[in-house]
């Protein structure tokens, strides 16, 4: 494996039930530093390649390997973030980002302070001291990024961050999701049913199908860098989206949805 | 998250089949039973405070198949728990109702009401007792005292909590206040109006044996109560086994209505009732 | 578990209704109360009701001031049947608790529990009353066994819900930060399953009262029971309203401390208190901390 290839999975499988089959003959390298998006409809097993990636469920069958190491649990090097913000209601927002460090006990004023300026970088200056009920939707996934960042972890791992907000806040939230991944070191698996993010975010698209999950396409998106929101109404970007679409709707077709 | 298994901490329960439950069930049932058997004919446990349970068996078996003595007070007992029951049922949904339709009224009740929820309905036993004498009726009376309250508070709860967009589209489509009632708060409450059920069915079992305890010549609770204080426990026991399975008749009683009545929230019985309405929408073609 | 917990938790929602009203509400209250009471106590004096059944509000008045102050003696029952009911309270919450967590943590334990749930909700638990008063005697200790008996159930339940109610991408989370079951069960478990739990020790002290109450209506020399029943039984009406006007007084202000306390424990249920400690621990952060 070269050194560049963080996340490695060949003839990846899992198996629920008899019938169920989430994951199938799974095979794909994800270099460092790359941003992934997973798109896919419900039920096609794109969180369950996630909760696989992040260790949280054990594999059926096949390799996966994560910086050259068989994937056995969770680990220090991956941190996850959900479509519920999972906060804790009775910390402050500021405690909530300590969480990973009180599980580590490596509480520390350094980490303190470190988890303030998570709070900043994350756009809540002034809500450091709120608790979660005092803050909206929006505010919550912040702090839920701010936790994430606070793991230290360098492989992100998003199960649809901002699939329950509104349409404003979720694209204003991708556009600061991307400058604060834009770092060489860090590697961002994201999992989204939305076609148009899934190929504003990516630097690769894989697009999986259900019944059993597979990995039917993955596509290089070959857009300039830094994204913003008016690439989604040129030509370039809806030629992707029809890529996306036409994958899936071969997949598609005699399924009820 | 519908496209992954739970495997958290806890949501791991291994569903066995029927056969090895039902075989570790009674294995568990044996051991515990037998060791109490066994302590009982060894002289380590009492008889006296904890009978054998081949005694209280006997017993059961006597008082059902022998001398037959326990068939009167169990009907006098499920006589007055159900009449209580009934009474304590209607008179509890009939506030309710009134409570929801008037906001008039169910300001002024309110404090009322907070007071009947902190006093404990059996607290007022002695007065029932004074007031409706020794017979059935003070134990239909405070059975009815006893269950009342969770059919208020339910049936309140589950006519007022109606979701704002339910109302308004009640609303928008020209509704009138009945038609509301009916076809929207009604159908709505019922899940949370039968939990109260539940509640008030174990109540006015409460009521009836707690009012026999103070003075009763009738019923399981006063056959128990006089068991006990002869020290014929293992008599005390079976009658306590008999209060049991009174319970559990009376709640699966429930169950089996909650399971009739809420056909919407199970699966089976979604199929069961779509297939039945099918037929009958083809039929009227 | 089939037990369906949305009516144990709602018996909060008419006292919070109740509060909501304002001062004119009061005033309009306190009229209707005294008109009705004066109602009933012409219908006593002018022979409509018996005044025997139902004593004239005056005459409950004047007994309140003779068990309080010229006899005094209430305070005596008052006291016993308190410390029966409490005593008992904390013990049935304690094994009610002890056996929820250990249901939840193994797997096996509940699944071996569960058959004996259903048999214990459904049978009147309050019957074993004469087993436990020939057990324990006629004193304390089969009164607050009865109690404890009795109370046990709700907090039992509702930390089972509570406990299982826990979502789950919580776990999911506290997964990927590697936290070990204790730290689970600590910072996350228990202070999620709270609001569930206080709810279940709110009902858990109002049904302690009754069982201690039972008890003592079987066979007991103190207590508010015992002096109720004397009462009603000698047709002495207007001491024994007054006694259970007590009852219901005590088991009101009981009630309303087990809500503060509520309230001040699930600070992140409320608006105000969750305002007033953000402000707390931002001081205290910035003492030790500069940024």
């Amino acid at each position: 494996m070269a050194d560049d290839i963080v996340i490695q999975g060949d003839g990846l499988r899992k198996q629920f039930t008899e019938t169920v089959i989430a994951v199938e003959d799974a095979k794909f390298t994800i270099p460092r530093g790359s941003f992934i998006s997973l798109v896919g409809p419900s039920g096609c097993g794109k969180s369950t390649l996630l909760r696989l990636i992040s260790g949280l469920i054990e594999k059926t069958d096949g390799d996966l390997l994560v910086r050259n190491s068989e994937v056995v649990g969770p680990r220090s090097d991956i941190g996850m973030m959900f479509q519920k913000a999972v906060l804790l209601d009775w910390r402050t927002a500021i405690e909530n980002v300590l969480l990973p460090d009180e599980i580590r006990g490596t509480v520390s004023p350094e980490a303190k302070k470190k988890a303030w300026d998570h709070l900043h970088l994350v756009g809540l200056q002034d809500f450091e001291f709120s608790f979660p009920r005092q803050l909206s939707g929006g505010m919550q996934q912040r702090v839920a990024l701010a936790r994430l960042l606070q793991t230290g972890a360098d492989i992100m791992l998003l199960d649809e961050p901002f699939g329950a907000l509104d349409e404003f806040t979720r694209e204003r939230l991708n556009v600061e999701l991307l400058k604060i991944v834009d770092d060489p070191n860090i590697t961002t698996v994201f999992v989204t049913h939305n076609i148009s993010e899934a190929i504003f975010l990516g630097d690769q698209v894989f697009v999986m199908t259900p019944r059993p999950g597979r990995i039917a396409a993955q596509i290089e998106i070959d857009l300039p860098k830094p994204r913003t929101i008016d690439l989604e109404t040129t030509p370039e970007f809806q030629a992707y989206v029809q890529q996306v679409r036409d994958v899936l709707a071969s997949h598609l077709e005699d399924q009820p949805l | 998250m519908s496209d992954i298994g739970s495997d958290g901490v806890l949501a791991g329960v291994k569903e066995l089949s029927p056969a090895k439950k039902l075989f570790m069930h009674l294995s568990v049932f044996i051991i515990l039973f037998g060791g109490w058997e066994l302590g009982s004919r060894l002289g380590h446990v009492n008889e006296l405070i904890m009978p054998a349970p081949t005694s209280i068996a006997y017993r059961l078996y006597e008082m059902f198949f022998v001398t037959g003595s326990i068939y009167w007070h169990y009907i006098i007992t499920m006589y007055e728990a159900v009449m209580g029951f009934i009474i304590g049922v209607s008179i509890g949904m009939g506030l309710a109702i009134s409570a929801a339709i008037s906001p008039v009224f169910r300001r002024y009740w309110a404090p009322y009401a907070v007071v009947f929820n902190v006093t404990p309905g059996i607290a007022v036993t002695p007065f029932i007792i004074a007031w409706f004498g020794f017979g059935y009726s003070s134990k239909i009376a405070l059975a009815a005292l006893v269950c009342f309250f969770p059919p208020f508070i339910n049936t309140l709860t589950g006519l007022l909590h109606i979701d704002k967009d339910a109302t308004e589209l009640f609303r928008s489509l020209g509704a009138t206040k009945r038609q509301y009632f009916i076809k929207c708060q009604i159908p709505t409450a019922t899940p949370i109006i039968i939990a109260g059920l539940k509640l008030a069915m174990t109540g006015a079992l409460i009521g009836t044996v707690v009012a026999q305890f103070f003075s009763a010549s009738e019923g399981v609770g006063i056959l128990m109560q006089r068991f006990a204080f002869r020290l014929n426990m293992d008599g005390s026991f079976a009658a306590l086994i008999v209060m049991s399975l009174m319970g559990l008749s009376l709640f699966t009683l429930m169950e089996y209505m909650d399971y009739k009545v809420i056909y919407w929230r199970r699966h089976s019985r979604m199929e069961e009732v779509s297939a039945k309405r099918k037929r009958k929408w083809t039929m009227a073609e | 578990m089939s037990m369906d917990n949305e009516a144990q938790v709602s018996n909060i929602e008419l006292a919070a209704d109740y509060k909501g009203s304002t001062g004119g509400a009061v005033i309009r209250h306190t009229i209707i109360f005294f008109v009705l009471m004066f109602i009933w106590e012409m219908a006593n004096r002018t022979g409509f009701s018996n005044p025997l059944l139902l004593p004239r509000p005056t005459e409950v008045v004047a007994s309140i001031w003779k068990i309080y102050v010229t006899q005094g003696n209430v305070w005596y029952h008052l006291w016993v049947t308190f410390k029966e009911a409490m005593l008992g309270c904390f013990i049935g919450c304690v094994v009610g608790i002890g056996l929820a967590v250990a249901a939840v943590l193994s797997d096996t334990f509940r699944q071996f529990l569960k058959p004996y749930i259903i048999i214990v909700e459904a049978t009147p638990r309050i019957a074993v009353g004469p087993i436990f008063v020939t057990w324990f005697g006629f004193g304390m200790s089969s009164k607050v066994a009865l109690a404890a008996l009795v109370c046990f159930f709700a907090p039992f339940v509702n930390t089972i819900t509570g406990l299982l109610g826990v979502e789950e991408e919580s776990y999911e989370l506290f997964r990927s930060l590697g936290a070990t079951r204790r730290q689970v069960f600590w910072r996350l478990m228990i202070p999620t399953a709270l609001p569930t739990m206080n709810a279940g020790l709110k009902l858990a002290v109002g049904s302690a009262f009754g069982g201690a109450l039972v008890a003592e209506f079987i066979s007991a020399q103190a207590g508010m029971g015992i002096l109720m029943a004397r009462y009603t039984m000698s047709l002495n009406m207007p001491s024994a309203f007054a006694g259970l006007l007590s009852i219901t007084l005590y088991g009101f202000l009981l009630f309303r401390t087990m809500e503060v306390i509520d309230k001040q424990v699930l600070y992140w249920l409320s608006d105000d208190l969750m305002t007033k400690k953000s402000a707390k621990r931002k001081i205290k952060f910035h003492k030790e901390i500069s940024v």
